[in-house]
């Protein structure tokens, strides 16, 4: 290995899922074959209309909701781990499938707290636009570190929900992540969520941004529209969530 | 009333990311030194400064007690 080589290894970002199959393939591409922030901004208005199509129905037929979740998990990993490059295929069937699931879900809180709904959409818009502004103008500034931090909060809370998803089987479950727990630490529990998915919307930002930069392939803007709904979605449910508790209280 | 301000607040959300989303991100967040390298594109600048010689090139002078006189 060469001086020069290990300079520009060590410069790089340690993960392989973010520098791999791009280099020195995205110069030789086309403008028009590139990603572009037109390109990722409009595919995400697509996804999202189809995702409130798919939430009248769901809202409709709530006996879909749960087959429709199966359904949008098994895509959002193919999407992941299989083919980046299929996303223009699996990004719109997954905005339908989870718009049923977020459909049926938000019908059963709305029979439960009226006028639910309105305030989690409202909040949950709100706050992608505000941290859009808080990005493009660099008041937040996304770094390694703040990655970093970003990855371990999510991985905390994967385990959390894990252990309680487990645990539900065995007909008991984790009281704090109850939506009806209208305990303030339960609550805390919550909005500490929300901050952590609200942040991820940061780094799908700087994703489709950076993306766009280097002239990442056309597919990408499909990849970027699909990360930020993943995000979306989970604030969504989030909110949801804290608004339940808040109105147990 | 409720209804009608979250309604607002979402169309308005809405409204902001479909147009803010296409302008690209102002010089204080694009300029960075401690930006993500994602696809292995940046090279980090301090790196770059390393490369560079601290080498003054030139001639040697010998300076003699005399020569300051």
């Amino acid at each position: 290995m060469s001086r020069h080589s290990a300079i520009n290894r060590f410069g790089r970002s340690s993960n392989p899922a973010f520098s791999r199959g791009f280099e020195g393939h995205t110069e030789s591409l086309p403008l028009s074959e590139r990603m572009t922030l037109d390109g990722a901004v409009n595919k995400t208005g697509i996804l999202l209309a189809l995702c409130f199509s798919g939430a009248a129905i769901g809202w409709n037929i709530p006996a879909l909701m749960f087959p429709a979740a199966i359904v949008g998990f098994i895509l959002a990993m193919v999407t992941i781990f299989r083919s980046k490059e299929k996303a223009g295929s699996t990004a719109p069937l997954y905005a339908l499938s989870q718009g049923i699931f977020l459909g049926g879900i938000t019908l059963m809180y709305e029979n439960m707290f009226d006028g639910i709904a309105i305030q989690a959409i409202g909040l949950t818009f709100g706050i992608l636009a505000s941290l859009l502004v808080c990005y493009k103008s660099g008041l937040i500034k996304p770094t390694e570190n703040f990655r970093l931090m970003i990855a371990a909060g999510i991985g905390g809370i994967f385990i959390l929900y894990m252990v309680s998803f487990i645990m539900s089987f065995f007909g008991s479950g984790i009281s704090l992540l109850s939506p009806t727990n209208g305990s303030l630490m339960s609550i805390g529990l919550s909005l500490g969520i929300v901050c952590f998915a609200s942040l991820s919307l940061v780094l799908d930002f700087d994703f489709i941004e950076q993306g766009a930069e280097d002239g990442l392939p056309k597919y990408m803007e499909w990849y970027g529209a699909f990360s930020l709904m993943v995000t979306l979605i989970w604030l969504y449910l989030e909110i949801l969530r804290l608004l339940s508790k808040m109105r147990s209280r | 009333m409720n209804t009608i301000f979250f309604s607002v607040l979402a169309i308005f959300s809405l409204f902001v990311f479909m147009n803010l989303g296409k302008i690209k991100a102002s010089k204080k967040q694009t300029d960075r030194d401690d930006r993500i390298n994602r696809f292995g594109s940046r090279k980090a600048r301090g790196n770059q400064k390393k490369t560079h010689s601290t080498i003054i090139e030139g001639e040697a002078e010998v300076i003699d007690d005399e020569d300051k006189k």
